[in-house]
């Protein structure tokens, strides 16, 4: 199906390595000096070109299977290259809804980019140096935009606070594996006592970037005390660098330690019943989203757990799936927000006053239950499936039960956006976030009919993940 | 083959258009339009079978599996028919509600969902259809959203439906896990080879699926709430497809339920339901509701006969059920809409419009089992396969004689004449629409009497389905005779217990039944027992809806203590985080080191 021939041989493969680092240079320093400079919507047209130009180069060397290290630190594979593309469309995605709704735009180019940097550190590292390096250039700056953008301490001062200690951890983790084995080479050791407990912390301090229970505890909070240009970014794109950074430790360095996945599976368990049950009672719909989120990231567990190439795949798939749909449901929320309607009960004849944000609300909703021809239905499909081949019955069949209990909240939201309100005045979305939403729309609907593109570049994104160990 | 799938075409156009006009006079001219060529088409589709390749990933390949056995072609086509006379009739009784386009783009996207379930050769296509007929009827049945009965029942139905719909889920991720197919083809023809181990808790599953969609025991109780819904959605999803998707799945799936010896829980559960609908139908005075129960007693019997391996005989009682049920709830409708009252007992006036009422006849009729409507052959075929099992048969007849029973007290209530000149002008007025799609379902109960020596032959065509051809289905003289008796008991005891009031002249000998205080009395007797009974029934099946009541009540009260716990102090935060991190190391101690 794809196009898999090396057109980047040698020398070119480097250039082209470059050009990329450059184009993020020019993405993170070119919008610090627009921002001196220019205006809002200089400011945005320009982050919006480099962002494109920088997806259009991930995308032709991930469709054109290049791979190669630059530097020795930062390599180009096809996952690295396939989230790299990801959180490129997710942020140009969450561009398009601050651009309406933020009176700090111009910050929130800034230290963005800066942040989506970090991710692309992240994604192509090869030590657990540059893991823990991007981690933080990927979540300090969420700290400063939050900050930014509610001109209040207390959501900011508490992820200031709960990601230190997340890197505390983190780095006691690093220290342990470097005791254990002498490298911060990110490959497989062999199995040790030391590298065991270096893997609890692994999950602990990952697991907050990745809203694992109870690790998470933190994140309901954070969703809600920000606007939701910032939450769709939060849980759009920046929890799942936790993932990346997860697969990449987990699957790597303890690939055949089975104590670390069976932990991975009993919290996965968990995340989703907490993430689930809590959303039941929420009034608030950013609240109940990121309650659902966190059940959302339990699923993601599922595949990890089940740590086969198979199941890669399908966390893949699963976090290509969550991605857009967050932030579509965010970009519906971003409007409502705006006319002060934060509450479930605000989204009572929302179908009356937009019928195009209803429609795509529930086409989200019904997608995170698992409904047949989009993606949350193969996502989960695919969790299930790798589950149950690797003898993980009962995980899979609690991943149904948690998709019995969702449905109960998710059809409250879309039974209330039908209902018919008196006097409902039509609801006008600003252009740039329309957009938004019919993008994640036809994505998720289209490759939830054609799954074959995503699931291929999934596979091999996990093939390579698994055989590097 | 794949040109079956042409006939979705008209439909999912149909639904765009309604969706984009803005006329409210269009809607149900497209819906009837897009229907009728659907049918036009289903009915050019040939036998055959499509494999498409889904997708793939990590070795394993998924694929879309279009399955045109003449046992799926019955279906599609019936789908397709039942759904132009409902969309025809719904001109009519939907003509004063609002928001008419929401109901034909519902209606049409049920009927897309319906014809890909007739079609699926496969459970992947099996649960796609599946999952949008789960949430086409439950928008359906929610219509009338600003009425709170309506949005109960339908969150009830969802609760139920969506049961199954997991179980669905877990019994196709388990055929995976056994058979690394999901044709349904590839399957039979591994089973007939060996039987797995596991195969017994992925066919119990999906029993759980097939039970909750066909409202079997003890799933049964959504299919009465779901009468809360418009009538032409209870004529078209509650009555001839949608609660016999479960039933057809059991029929397609037959050799797959043979392998795993499970054809005796099927019979069991069957006639459990049979005989708690049919009491329950007998103290039911809601029209829809003893139709709906009914249905339930129907769909059971089906089972009951697949369950005895009577395969043929369940296919035509499905065959034929479909025209006189849809035609028993249009009539349903018609009552309604001209007395304005949803109870028997106080509707009346049936008899003054003659077509409705003859038709309404010839529904009855078939539906009890008279000579020589189709329902008698649909009744005697059953009747006559299950006369093995004399405590099965003896079951059977008895429910037989009840039915003829309620059937008959529901045909009689209303049928009592009225000086009330408003109603029976309603129902000299009602639209054509209304009428004419009646009519011609009671000339087609009479007509598929035919089909009964066809259907052997025609199921057996082509062979793409093996355990289908060879089989053979039969009546019998005496057993005949003893069914006709106790249908006209039957009828004879509800015309004495229920049809007072009328001024049907009895005759002498009704005379003398009718004033004997003996007669009275022993009427009473056989009454008040029946009674008791049902309502014993009746406290069992309360019982059973409050249990899922406090399912949701459990999960609710966790759902409030946690979410104090969670409520926003970051000394609370960092606890978890570090008792979380002590508590993976003490796993870790027992795990590892111990």
């Amino acid at each position: 199906m794809l196009i898999r021939c090396n057109v980047f041989p040698g020398d070119r493969l480097t250039y082209a390595l470059y050009a990329i680092a450059a184009a993020a240079a020019v993405l993170v320093f070119g919008n610090l000096a627009v921002r001196l400079a220019g205006g809002k919507k200089i400011q945005f047209t320009f982050n919006m070109l480099v962002l494109a130009s920088l997806l259009s180069m991930f995308a032709y060397m991930l469709l054109t299977g290049a791979s190669g290290v630059l530097l020795g630190t930062f390599s180009a594979n096809p996952f690295s290259l396939l989230f790299a593309s990801l959180f490129t469309v997710g942020l140009m995605l969450v561009n398009l809804i601050a651009f309406p709704y933020s009176d700090e735009y111009g910050d929130f180019a800034v230290i963005s980019s800066f942040a989506l940097a970090g991710m692309y550190v992240v994604a192509s590292s090869t030590s657990l140096i540059t893991i823990f390096l991007g981690l933080e250039m990927s979540v300090l700056p969420m700290v400063f935009i939050i900050l930014f953008s509610t001109r209040g301490l207390e959501s900011a001062a508490k992820l200031f606070i709960m990601a230190a200690i997340s890197i505390a951890v983190l780095s006691f983790a690093i220290i342990l594996a470097y005791g254990s084995t002498n490298s911060f080479a990110l490959s497989y050791y062999g199995k040790a006592t030391l590298l065991s407990f270096a893997a609890l912390l692994f999950i602990a301090s990952l697991g907050f970037e990745a809203s694992i229970f109870p690790f998470n505890i933190l994140v309901p909070d954070i969703y809600t005390g920000a606007p939701a240009y910032v939450t769709a970014m939060l849980g759009g794109i920046n929890k799942k660098v936790g993932y990346v950074a997860l697969i990449q430790v987990l699957v790597i360095l303890f690939a055949t330690s089975s104590t670390a996945f069976m932990v991975i599976a009993i919290l996965s368990v968990l995340t989703m019943f907490y993430g689930n049950i809590v959303a039941l009672m929420q009034r608030n719909t950013k609240r109940m989203l990121a309650y659902s989120s966190i059940s959302q990231a339990g699923y993601m567990l599922i595949g990890i757990a089940v740590s086969g190439s198979s199941g890669i795949a399908a966390t893949i798939f699963q976090i290509f799936s969550h991605l857009f749909i967050f932030i579509g449901m965010l970009a519906v929320i971003a409007v409502l927000e705006s006319r002060n309607r934060s509450e479930v009960d605000d989204v009572i004849g929302l179908s009356g006053e937009n019928r195009f944000a209803a429609f795509a609300m529930s086409v989200f909703m019904l997608s995170l239950i698992g409904l047949p021809m989009t993606t949350g239905f193969v996502g989960k499909f695919l969790l299930f499936m790798s589950a149950v081949n690797s003898g993980l019955l009962w995980l899979a069949i609690f991943g149904i039960i948690n998709t019995a209990i969702s449905v109960f909240y998710y059809a409250r939201v879309i039974m209330a956006m039908y209902a018919s309100k008196e006097g409902a005045r039509p609801l006008a979305l600003p252009l740039t976030v329309s957009a938004a939403i019919a993008v994640c729309l036809v994505i998720t609907v289209l490759f939830g009919i054609f799954p074959a593109p995503i699931a291929g570049l999934a596979n091999s994104a996990a093939s390579f993940i698994t055989s590097v160990g | 083959m794949i040109n079956a799938l042409f006939s979705l075409i008209p439909v999912l156009a149909g639904m765009a258009a309604v969706a984009s006009i803005r006329n409210p006079r269009y809607p149900k001219l497209i819906a009837a339009a897009a229907s009728a060529v659907g049918l036009a088409l289903a009915c050019l589709a040939s036998y055959g079978s499509f494999s498409w390749d889904w997708f793939s990933i990590g070795g394993h390949a998924f694929a879309i599996d279009i399955l045109v056995a003449p046992l799926n072609f019955m279906l599609l086509v019936l789908v397709m028919f039942i759904g132009t006379l409902v969309m025809i009739y719904s001109a009519g009784y939907m003509s004063a509600q609002s928001e008419q386009r929401r109901f034909y783009i519902e209606l049409l996207a049920f009927e897309a969902a319906m014809a890909l379930f007739s079609i699926s050769g496969g459970f992947i296509t099996l649960f796609i259809a599946w999952e949008f007929l789960s949430l086409t009827s439950y928008l359906l049945i929610g219509f009338w959203h600003n009425r709170d009965r309506a949005t109960r029942a339908a969150r009830k139905v969802l609760i139920i439906i969506f049961l199954g719909d997991l179980a669905l889920l877990g019994s196709i991720v388990l055929f995976w896990n056994l058979f690394a197919t999901l044709s349904f083809t590839a399957i039979m023809s591994s089973l007939s080879v060996s039987v797995p181990p596991g195969l017994y808790l992925a066919v119990m599953l999906l029993l759980i699926a097939i039970f909750t969609k066909s409202a079997q025991f003890p799933f049964h109780e959504w299919l009465i709430d779901a009468m809360e819904g418009p009538t032409p959605v209870s004529a078209y999803l509650h009555s001839s497809t949608m609660v016999k998707a479960g039933v057809f799945a059991a029929v397609l799936l037959f050799p797959i339920f043979q392998a795993a010896g499970v054809l005796y829980l099927i019979s069991a559960f069957g006639i459990v339901t049979a005989v708690i609908s049919t009491l329950a139908a007998l103290r039911e005075f809601h029209i829809k509701k003893v139709i709906a129960y009914s249905t339930v007693q129907e769909l059971s019997i089906m089972l009951v006969a697949i369950g005895s391996g009577a395969l043929l005989a369940a296919i035509y009682f499905f065959f034929v059920q479909t025209f006189y049920k849809s035609l028993l709830f249009f009539t349903s409708g018609n009552v309604m809409e001209a007395t304005g009252r949803d109870y028997i007992n106080e509707q009346y006036g049936l008899k003054s419009n003659r077509l409705i009422y003859l038709t309404t006849l010839a529904g009855v009729l078939s539906l009890a089992g008279f000579i020589p409507f189709s329902g008698f052959l649909s009744t005697e075929g059953i009747s006559v396969a299950l006369s093995k099992d004399v405590s099965e048969y003896l079951v059977m007849s008895l429910i037989s004689f009840l039915t003829s029973v309620y059937i008959f007290r529901w045909f009689f209530y209303p049928s009592r004449s009225t000086q009330n000149h408003s109603v029976r002008s309603n129902y000299l007025s009602q639209p054509k629409s209304m009428v004419y799609p009646m009519a011609l379902l009671a000339l087609l109960t009479l007509a598929a009497s035919a089909a009964f020596v066809y259907m052997p032959s025609f199921m057996a065509y082509g062979g793409s389905l093996p355990f289908l051809s060879g089989l053979s289905m039969g009546i019998n003289i005496e057993d005949s005779i003893i069914l006709s008796a106790l249908v006209f008991a039957g009828a004879a005891v509800s015309y004495i217990a229920y049809a007072r009031g009328t001024h049907i002249k009895l005759g002498a000998i009704g005379k003398i039944m009718y004033t004997n205080p003996a007669m009275t009395f022993a009427y009473g007797i056989i009454a008040s027992f029946i009674y008791y009974v049902a309502e014993g029934a009746d406290i069992f099946d309360s019982w059973l809806s409050s249990a899922f009541d406090y399912i949701g009540h459990f999960t609710m009260m966790s759902a409030t203590t946690i979410r104090r716990v969670s409520a926003g102090d970051i000394n609370l935060y960092a606890l978890a985080v570090v008792s979380g991190i002590i508590c993976l190391f003490a796993a870790m101690y027992f795990l590892v080191i111990v």
